[in-house]
């Protein structure tokens, strides 16, 4: 039973994309406020459909709840973009605010997740949970960057908790499960093996088959070009690729991750 | 009747019965001789080691407490005491959800083989020693490619067939893991054996703690808070010379 007075927000984003004349469309939108997505949006002639996701309440406040639900079928082509950070507010009432991600790649659909922060002001709690399933044939590329919390007012782990936990599954084999739980009243962050001097963490996800023919090594040298970020890049299997960066700064991280986006992207 | 706390989805009784033969064969198993390649592995430890991070017995210990409490608590060892009790019930669909999620967590790609590789070596060191159909149909599955042969998954079958209690396998592991690395870290620094001997002795109740809190966990709690520790096991592919191959 809630103990607030507000009703708490409900947030609702289900979306579906199939190609058509030569577009990927947004074929199916449901929305529940304060999620929207915008229109498709297109660079010239190119099928590849841009869409923003729009947060409109300008945060989570406790007890809120998003559910992203996007789906594309065979042979899409699909950019998403939030339109700007996901700021959570702090917990006055000590429930959590929770976001569920699910996503379903069909064959030969490819989706590009554009890397934004997530930011847990003070007293903060917050659990998201993401499962992408996708198949042999699909692409993807996902970024993420999550901040201490609002750093420039001096808040620095100062949120009560912080929860992620993301699935990547191949063919139904689960190629990824990447989960933190951070309660920064009983950890400290920077003892070696934690964070260490960092601050922001970055994350990047790429499953194609053409991830075989990559370089691990050149993709090592490329991601170490700031000497201020401690990066790395793995093989989780022969298609997919993990990335990993722990930064003191956000803009350099965003820059970084970035560059590495779109470099992959490119290369895909 | 005081009722045991439950802990998890398939709750078991771990009161201690440790008995004198299943001690000496864990013992055995954990002793610097049985050959699983223990030795060969330092879980990105060294990637610390030549960036001149971990220098005194102080900065050692500080390391293998937080693969300790940040990455074996709520990794492997959640994962032994799951496959313990599935391997209890028999429950082989449990164990291989399991050892698909213990690759799974393992990010960085020298981990997660180095998991496998002790888990098969284990095995071919094992499987001769024990009467248990159930671990050979184990060892059938891995033979076969349907399971990987994950080390942690394996060791809770292991144990489960050897009549330890879940609470021993999992302290006996952590235990044995971070002993490793404190060898390793013996070898590679160098420190001298007394250090490595201090450094252990100075982890030991951490190990009883962190088994402690094993206890209380479950699945839901899997989690890998200890992103240095896994960037640094990323970082060991690419480092110019090696000693260890994780």
């Amino acid at each position: 039973m809630l103990n607030q007075g507000r009703v708490n927000h409900f947030g609702k984003l289900e979306m579906a994309f199939e190609p058509r004349r030569g577009f990927t469309r947004l074929v199916h939108v449901y929305q529940q406020p304060p999620l929207k997505a915008s229109r498709e949006l297109y660079e010239g002639n190119h099928p590849t459909a841009t869409v923003f996701i729009m947060e409109s309440s300008g945060g989570m406040v406790a007890g809120d709840r998003n559910e992203i639900s996007v789906k594309l079928a065979p042979d899409s082509q699909v950019r998403l973009k939030q339109q700007s950070a996901l700021k959570i507010y702090p917990s006055h009432t000590g429930e959590f605010c929770t976001q569920a991600i699910t996503v379903e790649l069909d064959e030969r659909a490819r989706l590009e997740w554009l890397p934004e922060v997530t930011i847990p002001f003070e007293r903060a709690k917050f659990q998201v949970d993401t499962t992408i399933h996708l198949k042999e044939s699909s692409t993807l590329i996902w970024g993420e960057i999550v901040a201490p919390g609002r750093e420039m007012r001096g808040e620095i782990f100062d949120y009560q908790a912080f929860q992620s936990k993301y699935k990547l599954y191949v063919e139904d084999s689960l190629i990824a499960f990447d989960s933190f739980h951070f309660k920064p009243q009983d950890m400290n962050f920077s003892t070696i093996g934690l964070l260490e001097k960092a601050l922001y963490i970055g994350s990047l996800w790429i499953v194609a088959p053409q991830v075989q023919h990559l370089n691990i090594r050149d993709l090592q040298d490329r991601i170490q070009l700031e000497p201020s970020v401690q990066a790395s890049v793995t093989k989780l299997t022969d298609q997919a690729i993990h990335c990993r960066w722990l930064a003191k700064e956000q803009r350099t991280l965003h820059k970084e991750i970035n560059n590495m986006f779109e470099y992959i992207s490119t290369l895909l | 009747m005081k009722l045991l706390k439950d802990v998890s989805s398939s709750h078991l009784n771990t009161v201690d019965t440790l008995t004198n033969l299943s001690l000496l064969h864990l013992l055995q198993i954990h002793d610097s001789a049985f050959p699983i390649g223990s030795y060969t592995h330092s879980y990105g430890m060294e990637t610390y080691i030549q960036e001149d991070r971990i220098r005194t017995k102080e900065h050692l210990v500080e390391f293998c407490q937080v693969y300790l409490e940040q990455n074996l608590v709520y990794g492997d060892a959640i994962l032994i005491q799951e496959a313990f009790h599935a391997a209890q019930a028999r429950n082989v669909t449990r164990l291989i959800e399991l050892d698909e999620l213990c690759g799974a967590m393992k990010l960085a790609k020298e981990s997660r083989d180095a998991s496998v590789n002790v888990g098969k070596q284990f095995m071919r060191t094992v499987a001769p020693l024990m009467d248990s159909p159930f671990l050979l149909q184990w060892k059938d599955h891995i033979d076969q490619e349907v399971v990987k042969g994950h080390y942690a998954v394996l060791y809770g079958i292991y144990c489960e067939a050897l009549g330890v209690n879940v609470f021993h396998a999992v302290m006996t592991f952590m235990y044995a893991t971070i002993s490793g690395l404190v060898q390793n870290a013996v070898r590679a620094v160098p420190f001298g054996q007394n250090t490595g001997v201090q450094a252990l002795h100075k982890l030991l109740a951490s190990v009883e703690e962190a088994a402690k809190t094993v206890k209380t966990l479950t699945l839901d709690d899997l989690a890998n808070n200890a992103l240095g520790i896994e960037l640094a096991s990323m970082k060991h592919e690419f480092l110019f010379s090696r000693l260890f191959i994780s």
